[in-house]
């Protein structure tokens, strides 16, 4: 009998053990490994005690769980405690089932129990890792951690009714007598099997469906501290992940640390699905989720305020978008529209910072041009007005590579990098003039040696890429048998020439090659015509 | 077991223990409750002592020195004092309180009570702050009560004022006497491709909510006429017209619908101190007839623009706005061509007699020479006893609302000669009063056309609201004051556009869920082709 009683503590034990393995591995999970994910969804999202401000979604079915589930998010504003809220929510949920169960040790079939106790939350775990970025991209940003409420209350109510309705005296001797009744074999390894399981699913879904989701929040996570080093570092560390909004968050990160011109191609320009879907549910390739940050880094901040406008309207207010409208209100010195904005922002609690960071730049031109960032991105303000329908979108990419007249050299060269990067050879040729004479950087001195077949007169106005020309020739001559697949080949070269843009131009980003090719097509056609 | 193990809380010490965390607990609650109970309360009545001061008052919304209509809803308004942690404000014996946040919130009875006593007058109003030093008085404002009552009911649709795409929008009434807003037509609350739809244009036939429509565009699309408690859905389509109706005027009288038909396009401003050009490549006018679902074209012009049509109260006219496109743009135009040259878009009014009978319409004439001035006049709208015509005056094209130029005018019936624009001093009526930097447009007049109804984007630059002034008999306009609001704050954390405000007489007598079956569950019906003859 005591020995039986000892059997049975050391069950209990090890569930407690157990439950507090899971309750750590999940917090681990909740704030390291999804940390930054969230973090963009509270960015994404926007919570306020006011009804005015969050009628948009009061007024949907289920508005009252959302809006729950926004409140909850607000707590990932730094991502520890964000994590722990998720994490007793998850370990609540589990101990419920537990005792609805019997897996705490009280069971026979505990490990079984015990599994099945862990299988709500590693479901929803899993469908968050499944949901990727979709977790807050065109989607609403509360349902998450709505759905988690909800599975935490639920399963806390029936383990308290189903508690009740046995009552808790018949429970005891339930237990006890079955306690007596089984011999069970202890052991710490299923416990241990089902938690490495309810851990490795979620966490294998995000690494196999969304690689590139940890790294690009990451990026935004370190973007919102003006980090742009940290931004290369991580688009460096995860070079070989091919993804629109790395490439993208990549790029902003050059133009500030100054390396557009020398760091573009260091990372694969492939793009590969994102397995992402739009308000419509169907698949999207994700220019939506980069496209303001975009615009504005390259300085177009009216093309940056109509998208944020319009992520306003279909998603409502998100600090994302109304921290760029404040931004770009106090750009063009409307100083009642930032104004406005920093009221509504300083609704939401923890943003404090940030309010009373740009409300002293209020009616006040000179706080905002001394700005290190609003100076940076001015440079490459555009000096006309010309309609955003007359360039190719997206526009950042489309204005910039057909600029004709540039407030600064930032300005030519990152048109001159827009026109590399979309292979638009004869624009980009034609925007080099300026540098005749002088030693280009690096790959724009790569991406003049791609044309100097075509065009040998390149190596007379530009002498001192004799050696430059050497190297692109050795390098033709090494991928020559590569030539006749490029695609096939793409992946296995880009190890050996990672940042040199000969390779990009014939094995990167080869839809975009696709494209030049059929402009020049159309251009040849013109002429014979 | 651990569960059975007993927890023995009953030692000497466990009870000492206990007994003070109940204390403590009770000390807590109460100092809580208090501490928010004096937070919260709100002084109520006027303070019998203290200092006059001549800082200026710095309220939200400026209601000061406005004339009012005496069945409007309290002015609710915030007071900004950063040494101040409370606020008084008294109109005679109506006395409001405000904590720290400053929000005075009016009692609506008392408010009613006060001002219909005081029609044709002034009132005072005091405000006091109570600051380290003690209460202070700011230099009071006035309030003038007009004699005329404003109509009670007042539509507009509400959408976010960026730019191309729509998710929710909605048509709402607000009954002007109270706070209350009703729902008339709401689209999508949540996106969903196959319903996705856009609501506008929304009109009443001469202050009546009995007749009224609105456009459905993309899915589910048609124009939806109502008359009474019923509802149907018309497409307003043929090979003969230029395309479906979009600005709408009802005719004062009969059940007939003077349109434009725009292909109208949009572009976005790179670099400018506007943002955004709403440009029509094509216009032409229409009339609708609602009786026989007829469609037939008024004027359809190849280098014409006309947009805007506008009954005048007694129905013998219609008013249009009209640009003769330069001859610049080339014959086979593209929208592009029309967005290079947005600025020499210059639209005067004009109009042209109606005869009701035979329902023809007779030679147009020009009434606002906007163009001789090198500036752009557009949406006329008659007064109700037909001597004034308001209208916007921008620099350039008719999307006026966009425009930061964009002025409200006003000229004389007696003046709507052509010659009367052409010199830089016309005869248009001061009404400066009414304008602000920013653009105004949608306006109209009330039914006893003393009050004028009209959209600014004056608070804050991109969202519109409403604004309402008086305009006395004899022709001058007063002060505009701000749409009140029961949470004054509302106007500045709404993040959507009020777009074309319309009064009525009485409430829109169709429900909701009418029009929504109306809109989602039925077909419209194809108008049929009905020529015009013009007798010119």
């Amino acid at each position: 009998m005591k020995n039986e009683k000892v059997k049975s503590e050391k069950q209990i034990s090890l569930f407690t053990f157990s439950l507090l393995a899971f309750f750590l591995l999940a917090w681990v999970w909740a704030s390291w490994w999804m940390g930054d994910i969230f973090r963009v969804a509270y960015e994404q999202s926007f919570f306020a005690s006011d009804a005015t401000l969050m009628h948009f979604l009061l007024q949907k079915s289920f508005g009252w769980l959302w809006l729950a589930g926004r409140a909850l998010l607000t707590l990932y504003h730094w991502p520890l405690l964000g994590g722990l809220l998720v994490t007793l929510m998850l370990t609540a949920t589990t101990w419920s089932m537990a005792k609805l169960l019997r897996g705490d040790g009280h069971s026979p079939f505990y490990i079984l129990h015990f599994t099945l106790s862990i299988l709500p939350a590693c479901a929803w775990m899993s469908w968050t890792a499944w949901t990727g970025l979709n977790l807050f991209y065109e989607t609403e940003p509360g349902r998450t951690l709505g759905v988690l409420l909800v599975m935490f209350i639920v399963s806390a109510a029936i383990a308290l009714i189903v508690r009740l309705i046995r009552g808790k005296a018949a429970q005891e001797q339930q237990h006890s007598e079955q306690d007596n009744r089984n011999n069970i074999t202890l052991s710490l390894i299923p416990y241990f099997l089902s938690l490495v399981l309810s851990f490795a699913i979620p966490v294998a879904i995000t690494h196999l469906r969304h690689p590139y989701a940890r790294p690009v929040t990451r990026m935004q996570v370190q973007l919102l501290h003006d980090d742009w080093k940290g931004m290369v570092a991580t688009a460096h560390d995860n070079a070989t992940l091919s993804y629109r909004p790395l490439a993208a968050y990549y790029a902003i990160a050059l133009v500030h640390t100054g390396h557009l011109t020398d760091a573009l191609f260091d990372i694969r320009l492939d793009y590969d699905s994102l397995y992402l879907y739009n308000y419509s549910r169907k698949p999207d390739n994700g220019t939506n989720y980069y496209l303001v940050d975009c615009d504005y880094t390259t300085g177009l901040f009216r093309a940056a305020t109509h998208k944020a406008m319009e992520h306003l309207t279909m998603n409502g207010p998100t600090l994302y978008s109304l921290k760029h409208l404040t931004r770009l209100a106090l750009l063009d010195d409307a100083w009642s529209l930032a104004r406005k904005y920093l009221s509504i922002i300083d609704k939401a609690p923890f943003e404090s910072d940030f309010v009373s960071h740009y409300s002293a730049m209020l009616d006040n031109p000179d706080a905002v041009a001394a700005d290190p960032e609003f100076a940076l991105l001015r440079r490459t303000e555009p000096v006309i007005d010309s309609f955003e329908s007359q360039h190719q979108e997206p526009t950042f990419l489309g204005y910039t590579a057909t600029l004709t007249a540039g407030r600064t050299p930032d300005a030519l060269m990152q048109s001159i990098m827009a026109n590399l990067y979309s292979k638009r050879m004869p624009d980009f040729l034609m925007r080099c003039e300026p540098l005749v004479g002088s030693m280009p950087p690096r790959t724009i001195a790569e991406g003049l040696v791609t044309q100097c077949v075509k065009n040998p007169d390149i190596l007379k106005a530009f002498p001192q890429l004799q050696m430059n020309a050497q190297i692109y020739r050795g390098f033709l001559q090494n991928v020559q048998s590569a030539m006749t697949d490029r695609p096939a080949h793409a992946r296995e070269l880009f190890d050996s020439y990672r940042g040199y843009y000969p390779y990009y131009y014939f094995f990167g980003n080869l839809k975009a090659t696709r494209k030049a090719t059929d402009k020049e097509h159309a251009s040849s056609n013109v002429g014979v015509n | 077991m651990i569960e059975n193990r007993p927890i023995s809380l009953s030692t000497h010490r466990g009870h000492t223990r206990d007994g003070l965390l109940f204390v403590i607990y009770q000390l807590v609650i109460i100092i809580t409750i208090s501490v928010l109970t004096a937070c919260t309360s709100k002084p109520t009545s006027v303070p019998t002592s203290f200092i006059d001061v001549q800082d200026s008052l710095c309220i939200y919304p400026d209601y000061r020195d406005v004339t009012v209509p005496a069945n409007i809803a309290p002015l609710n308004f915030i007071v900004t004092d950063a040494e101040a942690t409370e606020f008084v404000a008294n109109i005679g014996e109506l006395v409001c309180g405000a904590t720290s946040d400053g929000k005075m919130g009016f009692d609506a009875a008392v408010w009613h009570r006060v001002l219909s006593g005081a029609k044709g007058q002034s009132l005072a109003v005091n405000v006091y702050a109570h600051r380290k030093a003690g209460w202070v008085r700011y230099p009071s404002f006035n309030i003038s009560v007009a004699q005329e009552d404003i109509d009670p009911y007042l539509s507009y649709r509400l959408i976010e004022p960026g730019y191309e795409l729509y998710r929710q929008l909605g048509l709402y009434q607000r009954d002007l006497t109270s706070f209350d807003e009703q729902v008339i037509y709401e689209n999508n609350r949540v996106f969903e491709d196959d319903h996705n739809h856009c609501i506008n244009c929304h009109t009443y036939q001469n202050y009546d909510s009995q007749r009224t429509l609105f456009h459905v565009r993309a899915a589910h699309g048609g124009t939806v006429v109502t008359n009474g408690s019923e509802a149907h859905k018309i497409a307003i389509k043929h090979d003969s017209i230029l395309g479906a109706g979009v600005y709408p005027s009802w005719h004062p009288t009969l059940p007939l619908v003077a349109f434009s038909s725009n292909k109208t396009g949009q572009v976005f401003h790179m670099l400018h101190a506007e943002k955004i050009e709403v440009l029509d490549e094509a216009s032409d006018l229409i009339l609708y007839d609602a009786e026989t679902n007829a469609v037939g074209n008024i004027l359809r012009t190849d280098r014409m623009l006309e947009t805007f049509p506008c009954w005048s109260p007694d129905g013998t006219r219609l008013y249009y706005c009209a640009a003769e496109m330069p001859t610049s743009i080339p014959e086979d135009h593209t929208a592009m061509d029309i967005a290079m040259r947005y600025d020499s878009l210059l639209y005067n009014i004009y109009s042209m007699p109606f005869d009701a009978a035979t329902r023809q319409f007779g030679k147009p004439r020009i009434e606002v020479d906007a163009a001789s001035m090198g500036r752009s006049a557009s949406v006329p709208r008659i007064s109700p006893d037909g001597r004034y015509l308001l209208f916007t005056l921008g620099d350039y094209g008719q999307f006026h609302i966009w425009h930061k130029s964009a002025d409200l005018a006003i000229v004389r019936s007696d003046d709507f000669a052509a010659s009367e624009l052409q010199s830089s001093n016309c005869n248009l009526l001061d009404c400066e009063i009414l304008n602000s930097p920013a653009p105004e447009s949608y306006h109209t007049w009330s039914s006893n056309g003393r009050w004028i109804v009209f959209a600014s984007r004056r608070d804050d630059g991109d969202f519109t609201r409403i604004y309402i002034a008086y305009f006395d008999a004899d022709g001058h306009a007063r002060k505009p004051f701000l749409l009140p609001q029961r949470d004054p704050e509302y106007n500045t954390l709404l993040l959507k556009s009020y777009n074309v405000p319309e009064l009525s007489r009485n409430a829109v007598c169709i429900s909701q869920s009418q029009l929504e079956h109306v809109v989602l569950h039925t077909e419209a019906e194809t108008a049929q082709y009905s020529p015009i003859s013009n007798v010119y």
